[in-house]
């Protein structure tokens, strides 16, 4: 399975409202097309988290994660905000590209773990927030994703 | 949604969050996010307590003896098929606007049931 293939253009957000952490999460977590309830009760989870250790690794780049019950597959969404958000990063610069991914506690095809890792391995390529700073259309992000064999 | 039930998935999905830190996302979770391990795992303990604090008694005790005994206590329930135990539950049977509206159990393996979907 390809990285791209799990990206729906309904879930690639490139100017982002939010203007802060939490309003982001909120804003990509909607773009998953939940019930309000399990929207809720995702949210909380991934608060949860960012508790344990912001997923912002650096160099603009978040990867809020976790498993969730209220999630019956993998979802990934993608979400841009040029202008920064204060997410507590590790190298404490804003975070203008945020990749959020949920999965079920079961997988039958166990693509969780090694989904998060490729993000974040494709987060650490030097050219990449140049990139996405540059994309103009959801599909040219899918676009970037297949030039890297993503 | 049941507060009790609402209360019950978030211990599963606390719980599921430890068990990976442990056992599948340990090399990940510290090496990209710089996450400590340890504290990470004291800290979810911690949170997974004090929900099961607010359990009220009857199902606050059946947590117990589940918890105590299996990774799961609350298992999805798709298309009417627990995923604790891969048996058709009768709970199924229950229309959708009433499913997660109070405490059900899976007959078959005990998991607490959350209907998905
Ligand atoms: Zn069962």
């Amino acid at each position: 399975m390809q990285l791209r293939e799990l990206f729906v253009p309904s879930a690639i957000n490139l100017d982002l409202a939010a203007e802060t952490k939490d309003e982001a999460l909120k804003e990509l977590v909607s773009c998953l097309g939940l019930d309000g309830k399990s929207e809720g009760i995702l949210y909380k989870m991934l608060k949860r988290r960012e508790n344990l250790g912001s997923t912002g690794i650096g160099r603009g780049i978040a990867i809020p994660h976790c498993r969730s019950l209220v999630v019956t597959r993998l979802r990934v969404a993608f979400g841009r905000k040029l202008s920064g958000l204060d997410f507590k990063a590790i190298d404490e610069k804003p975070v203008r590209y945020v990749f959020l991914i949920v999965a079920p506690p079961l997988e039958v095809s166990n693509q969780y773990l090694p989904v998060l890792g490729k993000i974040a391995q494709f987060g650490k390529e030097a050219d990449v927030p140049e990139s996405l700073a540059e994309l103009s259309s959801p599909e040219q992000f899918i676009e970037l994703l297949e030039a890297k064999d993503l | 949604m049941d507060q009790q039930l609402e209360l019950l998935l978030e211990i599963q999905d606390l719980r599921m969050q430890r068990r990976e830190l442990t056992d599948g996302s340990t090399d990940l979770e510290a090496e990209v996010f710089d996450v400590k391990i340890e504290d990470a795992i004291r800290l979810l303990d911690e949170k997974v307590e004090e929900l099961a604090e607010r359990l009220a008694r009857g199902i606050r005790d059946r947590y117990r003896r589940i918890a105590d005994k299996a990774p799961r206590v609350v298992a999805p329930v798709i298309n009417g098929i627990c995923y604790g135990c891969f048996v058709a539950v009768s709970t199924a049977r229950a229309s959708e606007a009433d499913r997660n509206l109070r405490v059900e159990s899976c007959e078959y393996c005990g998991c607490f049931l959350y209907h998905v979907g």
